[in-house]
């Protein structure tokens, strides 16, 4: 994860920024936040994010959705800087965010993709239908035990 | 608006971004052809990774060439003869084991590519290789799978494989007639043919397809900005509204 000593006040912000294709979780917790910055010389903050997935059609969506919550709280004036290094990973997300994953019916990342489990009934008992699912981010499983078809959170 | 690119890392850079975009709108033309649902959504979504991989490319492009253009400047207002793609993406879908075929020749080369570029000095390059590989890991297992399947198949589905194989390697050769670009941005032209044929090689046999030997192509290198016939119908319909409507905005 990243350092979230600086600009706190930014940061609880953009918690309120939810995934538009997950809103169960936020930008923060997502990962896609790396720096903020505020330049009060310039009236100006500054926020340097960097993809998920490079197709995600989402993509556009979290630069005005960061400026758009900013401007609800005073801030006019933003930078967005997009950076690709280092690498976003689904190793990013914290226990907890996986556990909010699992509640809200989607099967977090493990590994290796080697352990998948159940979203209904927790078995691990599962099996891929298809890699590519309804979002970038998603594959399709079904579950051998409860039948229950569910998606699963890609492991980048 | 004439488009040009000087640098010669842009240079280079500009033939892998090509190439993720043409293969991105083949896929695209599947949507909503797909033989099921799950295979239609399957290359929907490989379709958009290429996309995004070539935005990213050429975002890196358009820096080191002093921002003088956008990505959508190079997709929408570039002709065929200033398209760097390799040949083989831009071959038309004639059925489903083309597709298919196309995606895995592709991915193997994409993949070894890409992991070479993984020291490139440019961080940026380097970062989104990283980021690359791991989208094609789960396009290369579907493709592999696939081949596995339809060359095991049917006596039909296994004729057809075949066919696509024996036409598609055609186009294949000039991806390893390495240019001075390619020796001093690639860390070793060679591992990349010979990771190339070792892999194919392996996953045809595994698949009983055969790798017949191809007469060679008259035509000139896709490095000089050379096509088949095929990219010129791509693009009138890939640009039609950027080009009949320069205003319009996404």
């Amino acid at each position: 994860m990243v350092e979230q000593k600086e600009y706190g006040h930014l940061w609880e912000i953009l918690k309120e920024v939810p995934d538009p294709e997950i809103p169960v979780i936020n930008l923060v917790e997502l990962g896609v936040i790396r720096k903020i910055e505020e330049r009060p010389d310039q009236d100006k903050i500054i926020v340097t994010i960097t993809p998920t997935y490079t197709g995600c059609p989402a993509k556009k969506l979290f630069n005005d959705l960061i400026v758009e919550k900013l401007k609800e709280h005073g801030y006019n004036n933003v930078d967005i800087i997009s950076q690709l290094h280092p690498v976003w990973t689904t190793d990013w997300l914290s226990e907890e965010t996986k556990n909010k994953l699992l509640k809200e019916g989607i099967s977090p990342p493990t590994p290796g993709d080697k352990i998948i489990t159940c979203p209904h009934c927790k078995s691990v008992n599962t099996k891929v239908v298809s890699q590519f699912g309804s979002t970038p981010c998603q594959s399709l499983y079904s579950c051998n035990d409860c039948k229950e078809p569910f998606n699963y959170f890609k492991c980048y | 608006m004439k488009i040009t690119i000087e640098n010669s890392e842009a240079k280079f850079i500009v033939r892998l971004a090509d190439t993720s975009v043409i293969l991105g709108q083949r896929l695209a033309e599947m949507c909503s052809k797909g033989p099921t649902l799950e295979e239609d959504i399957a290359l929907s979504n490989i379709s958009l990774d290429l996309f995004g991989r070539a935005d990213e490319l050429y975002k890196i492009v358009a820096k080191l060439d002093g921002d003088k253009f956008t990505p959508d400047d190079y997709v929408f207002r570039r002709n065929e003869r200033e398209y760097y793609n390799i040949k083989l993406v831009e071959q038309p879908n004639e059925d489903f084991a083309y597709v298919i075929v196309r995606q895995f020749l592709h991915d193997v080369y994409a993949k070894e590519a890409f992991t070479q570029l993984l020291n490139s000095e440019n961080k940026e390059l380097a970062g989104l290789s990283e980021k690359v590989l791991k989208e094609i890991r789960y396009s290369y297992i579907h493709c592999k799978d696939w081949i596995n399947r339809l060359g095991l198949g049917t006596e039909e589905s296994h004729k057809r494989t075949q066919s696509a194989v024996d036409h598609l390697m055609k186009y294949v050769e000039e991806l390893f007639n390495f240019d001075a670009l390619d020796k001093k941005y690639f860390v070793d032209c060679e591992k990349l043919k010979a990771t190339w044929n070792t892999e194919v090689d392996t996953v045809l046999s595994e698949s009983n397809l055969k790798r017949n030997a191809v007469a060679p192509l008259s035509m000139r290198d896709f490095r000089d900005g050379f096509h088949s016939e095929h990219i010129g119908h791509l693009l009138s319909i890939m640009q039609y509204l950027p080009r009949a409507y320069p205003d319009a905005k996404w």
